[in-house]
């Protein structure tokens, strides 16, 4: 045995990749400083999912730090049964969650405050954009999570099942209904919508 | 319209590209035969469509990374992470706990429970005392108990204890209120029963002392306290059924023919010597456990009660009693215990000396020498002086007969101690001689020598204060009165001033202060 087959022996392929598990394995193995590296590998991956998932801009730095700081302290328990973006995804979905129910327990003790209306003098000038944002936005949380994955983060009905940590089939229905809502929703303006 | 629906829910998957090829080629099938599918699908991509493009990326964060670093290396320490979780881990500690110690002695809830239990049991047999005590119960009762098996609880009468049988023969006793107290005691039982026998004197008496002689054991059978719990021996049954046997046995043996037309179902005869035998036995086997019944609940516990113990208590009680009221009477006398070695004193500057002081057994008068009074201006006030109406009153009062206990006898070797005296006349220190008849004389002499002129001055700013206008006034004939009373008041005072000159005049030369010669027998005078 040369020395060079000594060496590849020594130090497996896994950990000379530049893949998400490698990093993980040597941020297991001590070099903590890959650890900024899978935070600007995911960014913005996880922002977005934030910002879609709470429809609201000002939390998105916040929650995103939350979520890396536990992945930070859970990352020497990763387990590399499943892909690392399917359990920070997971993390992410949950930390949204999390925030969104404290928030909906705060809202109980703070004094009645009327709903922003989905629609504001609609005229030609409208904003059809921001219509459409603010109709997703008055879906409720377990339907507008898994639309929001599905049109605009692209993820597959799989995914979404792992990061919602449900069924499939859930997750087929609850778009389906979610749709269903926000045509209701958007139905005063079908006509322009629908052009 | 399932079907339809779930052939809607198809479409939505159908566009997401998330159908199995089955599903796939069911749902084109569908479409191409339905038009309003073929609606529906275009409304559904046309709203995926509206989904995907009113969104835009989020904008860049920057230094995203270095905050995140930096957060991590400042994040809370895990003495901070423990006390987050305090609540619970104390929680968790206390379950655990308690845990270890049920499964290391799995009795310690019951003891605790046993304990309260005793503890309870304890409170409520405390001062236990018999009934026959605090309810004041007479024969009457005891006979009413033995025939009627009531007795009364308290000495207001207005709770009863019925002892009885149900049904099937099983004692039982009760505990009730009575509204109306003759309930409770039906009326002279005993009389109307010792009449309707016919019995004479003697053998009324004999019934009394038969009932007398279960005082006692009675007494030890039925407890009560201050807390509201009474004690019931169940030896209280068989007391009863033999003072009802004695009773019965008594009035058959003296009275048998009167006593069948009272219980003429009454068949046989009771052996005296058969009940005398079983009354000895109910008085000798008393059970040791009582009831109690408290107002919090009813157990059955091993109680002894002493009745020689608390009659001996009962009696150390009275005695004390007895000589409590002697000693309350005794104090009831006056009993003031100067220090008689004022008049050891010599040395004591003249100017503390204000206080005259005459003591007896039971007679202290205490005279002041000189009392500065601070004087309030009136007359700006516009009211009358308040020293005229007093001396008024004073002078009033000397000629109202009032009762005046005679002072006690004096003994011989009595003593009149006179501080101020001492100096130039230390002979008549001990022996002084009376020259005026009585202390309220004697009072008045030292008023009337020291403030004589002052007296005068208030008589006439008195008799300008009562000048009184009868028109002006509703009680005419009481000011009429008063009028006369002043004038006869204002005659005596004049004699009473001329007394007093030929008495300044006679003791000229023997007294220059304001002491005085006092002669009474028995009365010490200190005069400090």
């Amino acid at each position: 045995m040369d020395s060079e087959e000594k060496k590849n022996m020594e130090q497996p392929k896994i950990l000379l990749l530049d893949d998400d598990f490698s990093l993980i394995k040597r941020f297991i193995d001590g070099d903590e400083s890959v650890f900024s590296e899978l935070v600007k590998r995911h960014k913005d991956k996880v922002r977005n999912i934030i910002y879609l998932t709470l429809s609201n801009n000002e939390m998105v730095d916040d929650i995103a730090q939350e979520v890396f700081i536990t992945v930070y302290h859970n990352l020497k328990n990763f387990r590399f049964e499943s892909q690392f973006t399917t359990w920070l995804y997971r993390i992410t979905i949950n930390k949204c969650k999390d925030y969104l129910r404290k928030k909906n327990i705060r809202k109980i003790f703070l004094p009645l405050q009327e709903e922003e209306p989905v629609f504001e003098n609609i005229n030609e000038d409208s904003d059809i954009k921001q219509i459409v944002r603010n109709a997703v936005a008055a879906l409720p949380d377990k339907l507008r999570i898994p639309i929001v994955l599905k049109d605009l983060e692209g993820f597959s009905y799989q995914e979404i099942a792992e990061s919602m940590q449900c069924e499939i089939g859930t997750v087929k229905s609850r778009i389906f209904r979610g749709r269903e809502a926000l045509k209701k929703i958007l139905r005063p303006l079908e006509k322009e919508l629908m052009e | 319209m399932k079907n339809f629906y779930n052939d809607k829910e198809l479409l939505s998957a159908y566009i997401d590209g998330e159908l199995s090829q089955e599903e796939k080629k069911y749902i084109e099938d569908k479409i191409k035969s339905s038009l309003e599918l073929q609606k529906v699908l275009a409304d559904l991509k046309k709203l995926k469509e509206l989904t995907s493009n009113s969104f835009e990326k989020i904008s860049d964060s920057p230094f995203f990374e270095t905050r995140v670093i930096a957060s991590i290396n400042q994040s809370p320490s895990i003495l901070f992470k423990l006390k987050k979780w305090s609540p619970v881990l104390a929680f968790l500690f206390l379950t655990i706990g308690l845990m270890a110690i049920l499964r290391y002695s799995p009795n310690l809830i019951n003891n605790l429970i046993e304990n309260q239990k005793s503890n309870l049991a304890g409170f409520y047999k405390e001062n236990l005392q018999p009934l026959l005590y605090t309810a004041d119960l007479t024969n009457e009762d005891l006979y009413n108990f033995a025939f009627y098996q009531q007795l009364p609880l308290d000495s207001s009468r207005q709770q009863l204890l019925k002892l009885g049988y149900d049904p099937q023969g099983k004692e039982f006793f009760e505990i009730k209120k009575v509204d109306n107290p003759a309930d409770i005691k039906p009326a002279n039982n005993l009389n109307k029963f010792v009449s309707a026998l016919k019995l004479n004197a003697s053998e009324a008496r004999q019934i009394d002392s038969i009932i007398g002689s279960y005082t006692e054991q009675l007494s030890s059978l039925v407890l009560v306290n201050d807390k509201n719990s009474v004690a019931i021996n169940p030896s209280l049954w068989n007391a009863r059924k033999a003072l009802l046997a004695d009773i019965i046995t008594f009035a058959q043996k003296h009275a048998p023919v009167d006593f069948r037309k009272i219980l003429p179902v009454q068949e046989g005869k009771f052996d005296n010597n058969l009940v005398s035998k079983w009354v000895d036995k109910t008085k000798n086997s008393i059970d040791s456990q009582y009831i109690f019944c408290t107002p919090d609940s009813i157990f059955k516990e091993n109680f002894v009660f002493d009745i020689n113990e608390f009659k001996k208590n009962i009696n150390k009680m009275e005695e004390e009693l007895k000589k409590l009221n002697i000693e309350r009477n005794l104090e009831k006398d006056l009993k003031f215990h100067f220090d008689t070695n004022f008049d050891k004193e010599e040395n004591i500057d003249k100017q503390y000396r204000q206080f005259k002081v005459l003591i007896d057994s039971d007679f202290v008068k205490v005279i002041v020498n000189k009392l500065d009074i601070p004087e309030i201006d009136l007359n700006e006030l516009n009211i009358p002086d308040f020293d005229s109406i007093a001396t008024i009153i004073d002078k009033a009062t000397k000629n109202i007969k009032i009762y005046v206990p005679s002072l006690p006898s004096m003994p011989n070797n009595s003593k009149i101690f006179d501080d101020e005296n001492k100096s130039g006349k230390t002979k008549k220190r001990n022996k002084a001689e009376i020259k005026i008849d009585s202390l309220m004389n004697l009072k008045n002499v030292i008023a009337d020598s020291v403030y004589k002129e002052q007296l005068e001055k208030l008589s006439e700013s008195f008799n300008k204060q009562f000048n009184f206008n009868p028109d002006d006034s509703l009680i005419i004939k009481q000011n009429n009165e008063l009028k006369k009373e002043m004038d006869r008041l204002r005659k005596e005072l004049q004699r009473f001033r001329e007394e007093m000159k030929n008495y300044e005049n006679n003791g000229k030369g023997q007294k220059q202060d304001n002491s005085i010669e006092i002669r009474i027998e028995g009365v010490k005078v200190i005069q400090t």
